[in-house]
């Protein structure tokens, strides 16, 4: 056990140096040697900046390089304890291995999840592909696999618009997921699931293919800018108004559409249990619903960004779960794999998000 | 025209004069006989069962709301099972302290459930739901309005959706004029006590709202409601007809969802309504038009100048009726307007009084 720890350590570590160093000592020399260019200071705001920056590289240099001295001065020790057969210099230097793996752990999170608005709760929708029933079900069982996944994670969720299949299934939904970091994880899940199964759906029991798209939204809390709304360009309907309504009716069907009539863009909400509460519900995520749409305005703008672009809108088949003739999950951003569907459709995707994340992260390295 | 409806609010005050008669008796008789039902919301989980019983009754409330299909909703465009179920869901949110121990998987039946009424009050309250129609509502001794929590029960009307849009229109109002929030508003036939809390929260601490109702029960539910949300300060809850509770009152905003469907349509409604709600809450006459005409003349007589009213009407046809008798008829109104509620029927008529 001693050994492995001390493998996996060094591996973590080595990682999380590897992803960054090269890339830091890069820039810190051109940071230097913009530093020391006579005329730095004739324009201070910049200046400034490139002196900010150089500051906090070195001091992540710095604490790069006291880690990694630690690191050894811990390997050392355990090395000199096995050869004396210090029992208690043994299991002391592999407590200390052990602390530094979690500190890693938390510091590769840290990293991975550094986005601007990745600490915020988010809205997760489904909505299935063409395909009728089959695909119906294929949605409901993503929804179901978020739904389980987010509570694993200690988030709360709550059902905000639900569209059911005529058979089975549901045509769309869409859930509120709250909690830190919400967005921060779920954005990994943004595209085109696709199942490869027998359907139960289908007497002829054929093999079937669905898709279901994936759409992640986050809810920009306080301190960040929102779009403002103008009551005058909403018009706001009951969804499944009967009849002549008022004293005439006595219903419980209380949801309402919200359109944003200047983009087009609608929201709904039906499952709260005062029709004001779905109108603010649906408010919510209409609000959310045109902040992003803002952002990939003002990313599009930003030359940079336009790589991250694709992230955001659905569309890209990013994961194949196969449950015949194989059985598979496989993710087509990072080739993660696993051979047991049934655990990820309950909910266990950490390994695919993480697995994603740091991939993207080597991807911005790149760039 | 004018004629015409003079003579049918004439006949409306008499009506209601002789209702209340019946209720004042009653009252007079024993005034406490009214008794409070507590909301099923609000009772202690003092109940306990084994989560093996309250699925399997979790199973047969379901099957039996699957059943209905759409059965209700053709014969008398009642809930189909959609809204049954959801309707169920909530049920199980107000009954049992803890909602998630049903739907959560786990595998110990023998758990012990705390639930808010005993088991076999659970089967009757789903059964009377689906087999005699009973309103949700009623079931759970409240409904969920605006943002508030209301207990109602028989003999009260559930507050409507569309209701709700009275007290954005107040708040329009108010926002345009900061006046309004001073003064004496009214909310006749106040029922539950909806509108008169929803107003009454819009005015604020300095604003004041009378609520009157003919029904001894709407008048203690309406209380019961003003009381939870701590607005007694506020709200004074009178019972009466009308404006007689508010004589010599000048009033500064009046809100009213009165009985407007005419009395040929009452048979035809869905049996949630027909069945088992007040009457005297829906009936409006002949046309409907009784007590709005009533309640019409009356804030001609009782809204200061520069006063606000907002009405909810039966939909087009009446909106518009009364929208041309506020201006041409009555004469002493003005920027009278009609408002569609989210279904797109124009259901509210407000206006102002002329200085």
């Amino acid at each position: 056990m001693g050994c492995s720890a001390v493998r996996d350590v060094i591996f973590v570590t080595f990682y999380f140096c590897w992803v960054q160093w090269e890339r830091l000592l890069s820039r810190v020399e051109v940071l230097s040697l913009e530093l020391n260019k006579p005329d730095l200071w004739d324009d201070p705001v910049r200046a400034g900046k490139i002196s900010r920056e150089h500051g906090s590289l070195m001091g992540r240099m710095k604490e790069v390089k006291a880690f990694e001295r630690e690191l050894l001065e811990h390997i050392d020790m355990l090395k000199l304890a096995q050869e004396e057969n210090d029992q208690e210099l043994e299991t002391d230097s592999l407590m200390a291995l052990l602390r530094m793996r979690r500190i890693v752990k938390e510091k590769e999170l840290e990293a991975l999840l550094s986005g601007e608005h990745d600490p915020c709760s988010c809205f997760i929708e489904v909505q299935a592909g063409a395909g009728g029933t089959e695909s119906n079900d294929w949605a409901s069982i993503v929804m179901l696999m978020y739904k389980s996944w987010a509570q694993r994670r200690g988030y709360g969720v709550t059902v905000v618009d639900e569209m059911p299949g005529e058979v089975a299934g549901i045509k769309r939904a869409t859930i509120k997921v709250d909690g830190e970091y919400a967005f921060g994880y779920a954005k990994a899940e943004v595209g085109v699931h696709r199942l490869v199964r027998i359907s139960p759906f289908d007497s002829g029991k054929r093999r079937h293919t669905s898709f279901a798209a994936v759409a992640v939204i986050p809810i920009l809390g306080e301190g960040f800018s929102h779009v403002q709304i103008n009551e005058s360009d909403l018009k706001i309907e009951r969804t499944r108004a009967g009849g002549a309504g008022g004293q005439h009716v006595n219903t419980t069907e209380s949801a309402v559409r919200i359109t944003h009539i200047p983009t087009g863009i609608t929201a709904q909400c039906q499952n709260e249990r005062s029709q004001h509460q779905n109108k603010s519900s649906a408010m919510a995520v209409l609000q959310s619903r045109l902040d992003q749409l803002e952002m990939t305005r003002l990313a599009q703008m930003n030359a940079q960004h336009t790589q991250s672009l694709t992230d955001i809108s659905w569309g890209t088949q990013i994961r194949s779960y196969v449950l015949h003739p194989y059985r598979m999950v496989k993710d087509l951003r990072t080739n993660y794999e696993v051979s047991d569907p049934d655990s990820v459709l309950e909910g266990d995707l950490d390994d695919f998000i993480l697995s994603y994340l740091s991939a993207s992260l080597d991807k911005d390295e790149e760039n | 025209m004018l004629k015409l409806s003079i003579t049918r609010a004439s006949l409306s005050v008499f009506q209601t004069r002789r209702l209340r008669h019946i209720h004042c008796s009653t009252i007079s008789c024993a005034p406490t006989q009214v008794k409070l039902q507590t909301p099923l919301f609000l009772r202690p989980p003092d109940h306990k069962v084994t989560l093996a019983d309250l699925k399997k009754w979790h199973l047969w409330a379901k099957n039996i709301s699957s059943l209905v299909g759409s059965r209700f909703l053709d014969i008398d465009n009642g809930p189909d099972s959609t809204l049954l179920h959801r309707e169920l869901d909530w049920f199980i949110e107000d009954a049992i302290e803890q909602p998630k121990s049903l739907t959560e998987d786990n595998y110990n039946m023998s758990l012990e459930v705390s639930i808010r009424a005993s088991l076999d009050d659970l089967y009757r309250l789903w059964n009377q739901r689906i087999e005699e129609r009973r309103p949700f509502q009623y079931i759970v001794g409240c409904e969920h309005w605006r943002d508030l929590v209301l207990c109602v029960q028989e003999g009260v009307l559930i507050p409507r959706l569309e209701t709700e849009l009275i007290v954005d229109l107040v708040e329009n109002a108010t926002k345009r004029n900061a006046e309004l929030k001073e003064g004496v508003w009214a909310d006749l036939g106040t029922g539950s006590g909806a509108l008169a809390i929803g107003v009454g929260m819009i005015l604020g601490p300095s604003g004041r709202v009378i609520a009157v109702d003919l029904s001894p029960t709407a008048v203690a539910v309406a209380s019961y409601n003003v009381q939870r949300y701590l607005l007694q300060d506020t709200i004074t809850v009178k019972q009466g007809s009308w404006f007689e509770p508010l004589k010599d009152c000048q009033l500064t905003g009046i809100v009213s969802n009165p009985p407007y469907i005419p009395s040929s349509h009452i048979s035809g409604l869905q049996a949630e309504v027909a069945q088992h709600e007040p009457r005297v809450a829906l009936d409006g006459g002949a046309d409907g038009l009784d007590d709005l005409l009533h309640i019409c003349n009356g804030a001609a007589s009782l809204l200061k100048p520069g006063g606000f009213f907002a009405f909810e009407t039966n939909g087009e046809e009446q909106s518009q009726f009364l929208a041309n008798y506020l201006t041409n008829e009555a004469k002493c109104f003005y920027g009278v307007e009609m408002t569609s509620d989210f279904a797109g029927i124009r259901r509210f008529v407000t206006g102002y009084k002329k200085e």
